[in-house]
């Protein structure tokens, strides 16, 4: 590998560190999607590189394709954030943490705090309509109560 | 690890540099007014320059070097300016300029196609496209979450680690690949009509076939992809032979996703009965 590779290599690879710092500390959903694409562009560049080094086309007809994936996903992507935007009225990522598994920590708290939450927000959100009997309670008897504490304890 | 330490220090001290000079640059909010961004300006360009130095000298002409130089610097330090830009407007025109770098350093790899084609579809459609959703969606101006930035220290700490990690792999091991001799023009013509007539032959035809050809093992690789001298590395016809020949199911199936990405996004944006934005 040569100097000349090697630093093409490089910066390529410094592109994709860019794209994941933008993706982990920015909270407007459109500038995540933005820094997505910079990580395609660091990937981009590092195969032509390779194709280059191989002597081989294949380098730059995975990049066209890429291309092709890059455009798909802006595209829905940028739907989505649209349909994210009619719920909250907000490209803030935090109004969308209660989506997160229940055992896991929420956002910071200094964040939380100062997250402000739309009045109208969610208000498009469809209900479940409740269906179906609630089920009634088992029948108690003493020895499965029993058992039931004894398991508790 | 000390090894290489002590063998480029330059590229420790340019990623040094350069995080802290994303760290400095990074939207936060002290109290009152931002922090001036010019130190995390000069801190940033410094550990770029630093870490681009450190690559060696290649023996390539003035021009290559003044360009790469141009070109490299510029795409880094546009997305600096990008993941740190308190207004996404200004996110979304430093990505651009990123984007225009990026098929400047493609053309210098010998990669005209790939440029122009890059340009068009992200300066001509993704940019817009961006643009346009913000105007819709932040009509107000900027917004007070763009001014915060969440877990910025882990997350820059973290990815300057793995930057780290790679430059030592590419700059302490010697990856020396084996480049294959540039084939003969004969030599991929004759395989090349066998290749298709293997893909596309009925498997009667395939065992009529005569079979006094010596059993020679397969090339390994993609014979239409492979440069050779009629077609060089990033030309136009080669890369077509390749993407037509090699991919041409793969192209098919790009054209699939293109057209359910296409469904899909229709269908997912909201409608105008749905009320407005």
């Amino acid at each position: 590998m040569t100097p000349e590779e090697q630093r093409f290599l490089l910066v390529g690879a410094g592109l994709f560190v860019l794209g994941t710092i933008g993706f982990l500390t920015r909270r407007n959903l459109i500038l995540m999607v933005l820094s997505a694409e910079l990580m395609l562009h660091g990937v981009s560049l590092t195969m032509v590189t390779f194709g280059k080094m191989h002597q081989t086309q294949e380098g730059q007809a995975f990049t066209i394709f890429t291309l092709t994936v890059a455009a798909c996903e802006a595209g829905l992507a940028l739907s989505l954030v649209l349909a994210l935007y009619r719920k909250s009225h907000s490209l803030d990522i935090q109004l969308w943490s209660e989506l997160r598994e229940s055992d896991l920590a929420g956002p910071t708290p200094d964040i939380a705090a100062e997250t402000e939450k739309p009045v109208d927000a969610y208000e498009n959100i469809p209900k479940l309509t409740p269906a179906g009997i609630v089920p009634k309670d088992p029948p108690r008897t003493s020895s499965s109560s029993g058992a039931a504490s004894s398991g508790r304890v | 690890m000390m090894d290489w330490i002590q063998l480029n220090p330059m590229t420790l001290v340019g990623l040094v540099l350069w995080a802290v000079g994303i760290l400095w640059l990074m939207p936060a909010k002290h109290g009152g007014k931002p922090r001036s961004r010019i130190p995390g300006l000069v801190l940033t360009a410094a550990g770029l320059v630093s870490f681009c130095l450190a690559c060696g000298k290649p023996n390539s002409e003035l021009a290559d070097e003044v360009m790469f130089w141009v070109f490299g610097i510029g795409a880094l330090l546009c997305g600096v300016l990008m993941i740190t830009a308190r207004n996404p407007v200004y996110a979304a025109l430093w990505f651009a300029l990123t984007t225009l770098a990026t098929c400047g350093l493609f053309l210098l790899q010998s990669a005209p196609f790939l440029a122009a084609a890059t340009i068009i579809v992200y300066a001509g459609a993704v940019i817009v496209t961006f643009l346009f959703v913000i105007m819709l969606a932040q009509q107000s101006g900027a917004a007070g979450y763009d001014q915060r930035s969440g877990q910025s220290v882990l997350a820059t700490v973290a990815a300057f680690v793995f930057l780290g990690s790679i430059a030592m792999t590419l700059q302490a091991e010697k990856l020396d690949i084996e480049v294959p001799p540039v084939p003969a023009v004969a030599a991929v013509a004759e395989s090349a009509p066998a290749a298709v007539g293997a893909m596309s032959g009925m498997p009667g035809i395939l065992m009529n076939l005569p079979t006094e050809e010596p059993a020679k093992p397969p090339e390994p690789g993609n014979l239409l992809s492979v440069a050779d001298a009629d077609h060089p590395v990033g030309n136009l016809k080669g890369l077509g032979r390749s993407l037509f020949g090699d991919y041409l199911f793969a192209v098919e199936l790009a054209g699939t996703l293109l057209l359910v990405a296409c469904i899909g996004a229709i269908a997912i944006a909201p409608r105008r009965e749905q009320g407005v934005l």
